[in-house]
């Protein structure tokens, strides 16, 4: 079936084309919102995009792959993002990152067979006092060593 | 109608025109210079014969700046500049040798060579590389990379006979751009960042318009290949000849590239007048009849003959023919030279000369360079005021010189016209049945000139010597005046 956005995302992108003196200003949060609204960005989707705002659905591919926020491939229901900038790495997310993939069986990029859990690694969160730290979906968690880190997947349901 | 005579090869300015024309005074390397206001410094400092390198620049296309190899010093200004895209001032000192701008050219290719897979030896580009030529110039220097390379897909099929090899982009997207800018087709685009960049099509989608050759052209290094030209040729066996394409009325200036008496390709040689630096895929690909499918000895009913005995005939036919009886054929793929070698021939036997041309066939025409009229010089044929084929009365001779469209050759057919001799290049349905035919040069064999659709003379130049036992029309002529007896050759043809 072709993307289509659902009424209230409908109205959202209306009022998002009128923050920007051109349509493909909009670029980015519009596909934030089809991300919100389907969990990933399929294809077709940026093909639907490229139509709604006058771009070739190339360029909508070129913006959607640069990001790493946005997911291409659907991810779990919890999306875990471990840091593995340099203060992370230093206090030892690199251990974490190997606790999960152990844990969950699943490797960097992939998502857990009940669709519960995917892992990612990503760039500095911005959270270097606090190292090492990992996102969520959008929550941080922060101060992390593995005792913690196995309380929060248990309380992730 | 004729506007100007040019070959193409005027040194014109490339960069933008700005209505501020007023000239500006800069300093380059010690050099005193003046530049137009607007022209940015790498054109100010080749115009005056000072080479900066750069990959992402090109005249033709928007400037991007992401390459950096073009960094140079300006003083007053606390930062290197890339001078592509900074503008002339007047009293600007700029520096494009210092030790600074060597180092950073070298860190430049330092890192462009990081992931570079140096298959060289196995790279259609080698020997007209950027990458090659410019760690020669300003590189040198081993590397000190000893991680594992990313790795990429090297063949990627983009489409429209161009294929990637991931590996070897730079990143420079001026592919991107002329897609954006030039064809206006927006296929192509960079996906992914950092050192995982690559050019691309949308998935599922093909690099498909009819400008599509050009990429592999600005392509400055191997990563756009030709796939009609791929493993075929080492670059530095090819000698460059500068031509016209014959494709369609534009006449875009072309370069010939051959060896041994066979073209390899054509690319598009710089024209302002005519087609900047580009030209179609229709016209690029066109060259295949001067290799293929050639007539290369006279013969006479399928039987190979000499020239002088091919001549003999066609003379002894002709003396048995009333000047109103015989009737000769141009084709509006003849150089102004021929035709007017035809005209003259015309008038020393009293005949009428026609002309048939190519038919219009899709694609047809576009907003950019493919004109409808799929002839290099109909413009040639107005000129000499020769006569359409419809215009041939019932049974007339004709000799027909490098042959007859098909809707030409229904008209013969219709007029029970007898075509009694060919003059041309390729084989075809009509050298199959006529009686006497002659082997001509195609356009790369010879010189002349052609009027293309807007009135532009524009010569093009002999590559290689005629295939074959092929001659020019005036060689033949010449020898067949001389054989009517009563009809000495009135003018000394261009031989």
């Amino acid at each position: 079936m072709l993307f289509q956005f659902n009424a209230q995302n409908q109205k959202k992108f209306e009022e998002l084309l009128s923050h920007y003196p051109t349509k493909v200003a909009a670029l980015l949060p519009t596909l934030w919102l089809v991300q919100e609204q389907e969990g990933n960005i399929s294809f077709e989707a940026m093909e639907v995009v490229a139509n709604l705002l006058d771009v070739s659905p190339a360029h909508v591919y070129s913006v959607a792959t640069f990001y790493t926020m946005y997911h291409l491939k659907p991810v779990g229901k919890h999306h875990l993002q471990v840091c593995r900038t340099l203060s992370c790495a230093l206090m030892g997310s690199e251990n974490l990152l190997e606790h999960f993939k152990n844990k969950l069986k699943i490797n960097e990029g992939e998502v857990t067979p009940d669709g519960r859990f995917s892992l990612c690694a990503v760039e500095c969160l911005a959270s270097c006092g606090t190292a090492p730290a990992m996102m969520v979906n959008e929550t941080y968690h922060e101060n992390l060593n593995v005792q913690k880190v196995d309380q929060i997947l248990k309380e992730l349901k | 109608m004729i506007l100007e005579i040019t070959s193409g090869e005027q040194e014109v300015l490339p960069g933008p025109r700005l209505f501020n024309m007023a000239k500006i005074k800069l300093k380059i390397d010690d050099r005193e210079i003046e530049a137009e206001a607007g022209t940015t410094v790498l054109e100010a400092a080749k115009a005056v014969g000072i080479e900066i390198p750069h990959y992402c620049y090109h005249p033709g296309l928007s400037i991007d700046g992401n390459c950096r190899m073009c960094l140079v010093e300006i003083e007053k200004i606390p930062k290197p500049v890339i001078s592509c895209h900074t503008r002339v001032a007047e009293g600007m000192v700029v520096k494009t040798q210092t030790e600074n701008v060597k180092k950073m050219r070298n860190s430049v290719m330092e890192f462009l060579l990081i992931n570079h897979p140096l298959d060289c030896p196995t790279c259609d580009q080698a020997g007209e590389c950027r990458l090659q030529d410019y760690y020669m110039q300003y590189d040198r220097i081993a590397s000190r990379f000893a991680e594992e390379k990313v790795h990429k897909n090297k063949m990627v099929d983009l489409g429209a006979g161009v294929m990637l090899d991931q590996e070897r982009c730079i990143a420079c997207s001026r592919c991107v751009r002329f897609c954006n800018e030039v064809s206006k087709t927006g296929e192509l685009v960079l996906a992914n960042r950092g050192d995982h960049v690559t050019i691309t099509t949308f998935p599922g989608k093909k690099l498909s318009n009819p400008y599509a050759g050009n990429v592999v052209d600005i392509c400055p290094v191997g990563a756009l290949t030709s796939n009609e030209f791929r493993f075929k040729k080492r670059v530095w066996f090819l000698s460059k000849t500068e031509s016209v394409c014959t494709g369609c009325s534009r006449g875009c200036a072309i370069e010939i590239h051959f060896e041994a008496s066979k073209v390899y390709r054509l690319i598009p040689r710089f024209n302002p007048q005519v087609n900047s630096y580009w030209m179609c895929d229709e016209g690029r690909h066109g060259f295949h009849f001067v290799n293929e499918n050639r007539i290369l000895k006279p013969t006479k009913n399928g039987v190979e003959i000499s020239a002088s005995m091919a001549i003999s005939y066609l003379a002894g036919e002709i003396k048995n023919l009333s000047p109103a009886s015989l009737g000769i054929v141009a084709h509006a793929t003849l150089s102004n030279e021929v035709l007017s070698i035809l005209k003259e021939l015309g008038t020393s036997l009293g005949t009428q000369v026609f002309f048939s041309r190519n038919e219009p066939h899709n694609p047809l025409s576009d907003h950019f360079l493919m004109t409808k009229d799929k002839n290099p010089n109909q413009m040639g044929i107005n000129h000499m005021g020769f006569k359409p084929l419809s215009e041939l009365t019932q049974g007339q001779s004709l000799i027909v010189i490098n042959g007859l469209s098909k809707k030409d050759g229904e008209l013969v057919t219709q007029k029970k016209a007898k075509v009694i001799a060919l003059f041309s290049a390729n084989e075809s349905e009509l050298s199959k049945n006529c009686s006497l035919v002659f082997p001509i040069p195609t356009f790369a064999e010879q010189n002349g000139h052609f009027t293309n659709g807007d009135g532009l003379v524009q010569a093009f130049k002999a590559a290689f010597k005629p295939r074959g036992e092929s001659k020019e029309i005036g060689v033949y002529l010449h020898m067949l005046l001389a054989q009517l007896e009563d009809k000495k050759p009135r003018v000394a043809f261009g031989i």
